[in-house]
């Protein structure tokens, strides 16, 4: 096959996509955000990381009424995240756990816990065990004492629905009135005996 | 002596003129022979398939794929137009939809907020643009200012937001948070996973 036939095919592949995506930023954006977005997005598709959640970052800030430059600045910031996620994580990381470790990067868990998460999940997905980190965070556990625990957790081989409900659990004894670091360690506690015990499954 | 010598190139020459018989079967043994003979590799179909060849397009020809080209990205275009409101999707998926049964990609998620004196609430996230508008994603007042949407959402790790009356961004209070301060508005997120 030619050069200019395959040159053809790749276009014919690749130009509905390209378009797709100009279509629903430029609707949102003006002329010079647009363009300094679709440069953003098109280096990160060089560098292989996941573009859609620079898109969804966009277009979330258009929705919140944020000026161009604002925007562009959260994009740029979020596609720098996310290359620093996928070096520590991998070329194997999916573009969730690449998006879930932007995240918790923003949230401030080093690159360096987030190496001893990947380790401590071993061929686990990290996405949900990274929300649930970021969400304790959020909830002014300390990042040293979250990321502990979810590692922790992690390793006990603690699984995505008991996660789920140790952040629901954390959660609500914070709104109660617990400190927020003892709620975390307490629940993690709690849930590390029943993983390695009976195999009873948690309850709230 | 001259003349015998005459003589036989005569002689020789005269039986040379004579017309030579040939038989009607000649023609049938002779391609019998050719046929039998070992078929020339160039003639072959893989020989012709891979053999590289010098094809001419004229410009009408480079016009008329030109034309086909910036046809399908008008089409990429307009499919993109009409999936303006919906989640991200390549065009890619749209002409060449997966299977039917959608639940793999997908799952009912049920959003709610309580919100007494809310006239309007409305999801807004990654799975759907971010548009407040939505259809899909307006939740209705169920009564005791508690309002509620069940909406598809793509399988994966997403962040959302209701939004209270065009114009209050409040996070989902039973979700995992975001720390999200790129625009002063909060997030939840959500990681959707496959129904075992």
């Amino acid at each position: 096959m030619s050069v200019a036939a395959r040159a053809l095919i790749a276009l014919m592949l690749v130009a509905p996509q390209a378009v797709a995506q100009d279509a629903r930023l430029s609707a949102r954006l003006d002329k010079p955000t647009l363009v300094a977005v679709n440069a953003i997005v098109d280096s990160a598709r060089l560098a292989k990381l996941p573009t859609a959640p620079l898109v969804d970052k966009a277009l979330e800030g258009a929705a919140k009424g944020s000026d161009g430059q604002n925007i562009v600045v959260a994009v740029r910031q979020l596609s720098m995240q996310m290359g620093s996620a996928k070096r520590v994580l991998g070329t194997s990381a999916t573009p969730d756990e690449i998006k879930a470790a932007a995240t918790a990067l923003a949230a401030g868990v080093s690159e360096r816990d987030l190496a001893r998460l990947r380790s401590a999940s071993g061929k686990r997905p990290m996405t949900m065990p990274l929300a649930v980190l970021t969400d304790l965070i959020v909830r002014d556990v300390p990042i040293a004492t979250a990321t502990g625990l979810v590692v922790q957790l992690a390793r006990s081989g603690v699984k995505d629905p008991e996660l789920a409900l140790f952040q629901r659990n954390v959660r609500a004894d914070i709104d109660r009135g617990a400190d927020p670091s003892v709620a975390a360690t307490t629940r993690a506690r709690g849930l590390v005996l029943r993983s390695s015990g009976s195999g009873n499954k948690p309850s709230e | 002596m001259r003349d015998e010598t005459e003589q036989d190139i005569e002689r020789i020459a005269r039986e040379l003129r004579v017309p030579v018989a040939v038989g009607r079967a000649l023609d049938a043994r002779v391609m019998r022979a050719v046929r039998r003979l070992p078929r020339h590799a160039r003639f072959g179909l893989w020989s012709r398939l891979i053999t590289p060849r010098t094809v001419t397009v004229t410009p009408l020809v480079w016009g008329m794929l030109a034309a086909a080209v910036a046809m399908f990205a008008v089409l990429g275009a307009m499919h993109a137009g009409a999936d303006l409101n919906r989640a991200a999707k390549p065009i890619a998926r749209a002409f060449f939809p997966g299977p039917k049964n959608a639940a793999s990609t997908s799952q009912r998620v049920q959003f709610v907020l309580v919100a007494p004196d809310a006239k309007k609430v409305a999801v807004v996230g990654d799975f759907n643009g971010w548009d407040a508008s939505h259809a899909a994603y307006q939740a209705q007042h169920r009564g005791g200012g508690v309002w509620s949407v069940t909406a598809p959402v793509p399988l994966g790790h997403h962040r959302y937001s209701f939004v209270v009356d065009d114009s209050l961004w409040v996070a989902d209070p039973t979700a995992p948070r975001v720390i999200d301060y790129d625009y002063g508005m909060p997030n939840s997120a959500i990681v959707v996973q496959e129904q075992k």
